[in-house]
């Protein structure tokens, strides 16, 4: 009979008083930072209302940059020393960072809508991210497609340090291309860009904690749930194991 | 946990204060009057005479006012005289001296020159805005002259020089010429270059820009006219409305909060089924030791 109380794997241990401590926290952070951004910040009179969606839409990148590149650390650690544990990290930050680049690539669709007349279009900074968010996306097919374990882990190492091409191309694709009509807040916007607005102090002091909190809390609490729901998943596979093994 | 507790209480009071901080600067940076209706740029050099949503603009010492409002009426041009005689308290207003249109990038703009009375004339810019119109009039007030503003359509697109329309617009509204009038050079402003002619009595002024002449008359002693005829056209091409698009704000926010729900309902959903099969394998454990 398995033992619960001394499951090595933790498979029903109960939250860490840390990562529900950092919930809450996070959980708390996101309302506030949306009352920051929805009610606090200025209008911005040229844009008007769905100016906003850049407090989610450029912090949300930033969440998916933090995620996708603890995806490398894993990888590399686990190349280096085989642990388990920074595989099941790196897994961890693709589907949170996915999930975050989806939140980017579709919030600046739907600001593209009033603003440049358009959903979409096949600008360099947009064709990259969707690139990114496909590359990502093919990573969990292709992982829930190999079935050896170990020649998983180590291909799917590689697939996730080489994927993170796609997210430095992603951000700094406007850098290298001048034809962009992507705007850059901070910082010089391209000569063809659109939508442009200027970073008042209101904009970086209604942004700020937004991206702090999408840099550092939510990707580190999300991606925190997602390890120990690996854990749990490879505890329950063991035991599975363990049982059709007689 | 207390301390936790404080922590955060800190931490929120701390965003709080620096949203707010932000808030306040942002407020004080805005170079534009915003109205609920419109926004138009806070005129340099002037007195900012704004309120209740209607922007105006005086210059004391040209005994000159630009004012922008949102009104209504039949047409833009009733709405405009309607708002003129409504500011200015008449009963009635005669026919406007001068009438025109032109096309800017926000829709057709009627431009109108009145002489009111021996003291006062005016020239307005109105244009239709959804069930509403715009008007943007210029007031002079001064009885010993007498100031109109046109933007007039140009007729030959090939145009460099603003000389012939200042020529056809004194003609048509004064009893001067082109040639009464001596080249007194030209004035580099905010808003563009403008070319000025004067004599003793009268002052005309020009500039072009798009497919646009933007023309000053002033009879009387000459005065500033070339800044007074800038802030006017740049009242009217600063003037925007804020467009209302708070519906993909809406859209924005409920796809990134589905995407975040989807990503930890499914963290959830997929725990629950792993417990469900941690309790068969219990279960069947327990029916094979059996």
């Amino acid at each position: 009979m398995t033992q619960r109380g001394a499951d090595p794997l933790m498979t029903a241990s109960p939250q860490p008083r840390l990562l529900r401590a950092l919930t809450i926290l996070t959980a708390l952070g996101f309302a506030g930072t949306l009352v920051l951004g929805l009610f606090v910040a200025g209008t911005d009179i040229q844009q008007g209302q769905v100016q906003r969606i850049f407090y989610i839409h450029m912090p949300s990148f930033f969440g998916a940059f933090t995620a996708f590149g603890a995806t490398v650390l894993g990888g590399l650690i686990y190349l280096w020393r085989g642990s388990e544990a920074w595989d099941r990290i790196a897994l961890a930050g693709v589907e949170v960072g996915l999930a975050f680049a989806l939140i980017n690539l579709l919030t600046g669709a739907i600001w593209a809508r009033p603003i440049w007349n358009t959903w979409w279009t096949w600008d360099p900074r947009l064709t990259s991210a969707a690139v990114m968010c496909l590359t990502y996306a093919a990573y969990l097919m292709l992982r829930a497609g190999i079935e050896n374990r170990q020649r998983r882990r180590s291909l799917m190492s590689v697939y996730g340090i080489l994927a993170f091409v796609s997210v430095l191309l992603t951000l700094f694709i406007i850098r290298i291309v001048p034809d962009t009509i992507h705007p850059v807040i901070i910082g010089a916007s391209p000569q063809n860009a659109q939508g442009t607005f200027e970073a008042t102090s209101g904009v970086v002091l209604a942004l700020m904690p937004s991206l702090i909190l999408w840099l550092t809390l939510m990707p580190i609490t999300l991606m925190w749930h997602r390890y120990r729901l690996a854990l749990r998943q490879e505890a329950v596979d063991a035991l599975k194991l363990k049982l059709l093994g007689g | 946990m207390r301390r936790a507790k404080r922590t955060t209480t800190i931490l929120l009071a701390l965003l709080l204060a620096l949203a707010w901080s932000g808030w306040t600067r942002a407020q004080a940076e805005m170079p534009y009057y915003q109205s609920t209706d419109f926004n138009v740029p806070i005129l340099v050099g002037w007195q900012n005479q704004s309120a209740d949503g209607v922007a105006q603009f005086h210059r004391p010492s040209a005994a000159a006012t630009i004012r922008a409002t949102m009104t209504t009426g039949a047409d833009a041009q009733s709405a405009a005289a309607a708002d003129l005689a409504g500011w200015l308290g008449l009963a009635n207003l005669a026919a406007p001296v001068y009438s025109g249109k032109v096309n800017l990038a926000d829709g057709t703009w009627h431009v109108l020159a009145h002489d009111i009375n021996a003291e006062r004339s005016a020239s307005q810019l109105a244009r239709q805005a959804g069930d509403r119109f715009i008007v943007i009039t210029f007031l002079e007030s001064e009885a010993t002259s007498r100031t109109l503003m046109l933007a007039i359509a140009q007729a030959d697109e090939m145009l460099d020089s603003p000389e012939p329309e200042i020529d056809n617009a004194l003609r048509q509204l004064t009893q001067l010429r082109l040639d009464d009038l001596e080249a007194a050079g030209a004035s580099a402003l905010p808003g563009g270059d403008w070319l000025v002619f004067q004599n003793d009595t009268a002052q005309a002024a020009g500039s072009l820009f798009g497919n646009d002449s933007y023309i000053a008359l002033r009879e009387g002693p000459p005065g500033d006219l070339a800044a007074l005829a800038d802030a006017w056209r740049n009242m009217l091409l600063g003037f925007f409305i804020t467009p209302d698009n708070s519906l993909y704000l809406g859209l924005g926010l409920a796809v990134s909060l589905l995407i975040l729900a989807t990503l930890m309902g499914s963290f959830a959903w997929r725990a629950r089924a792993l417990q469900k099969d941690l309790a068969m394998i219990e279960q069947l454990e327990n029916t094979d030791a059996n």
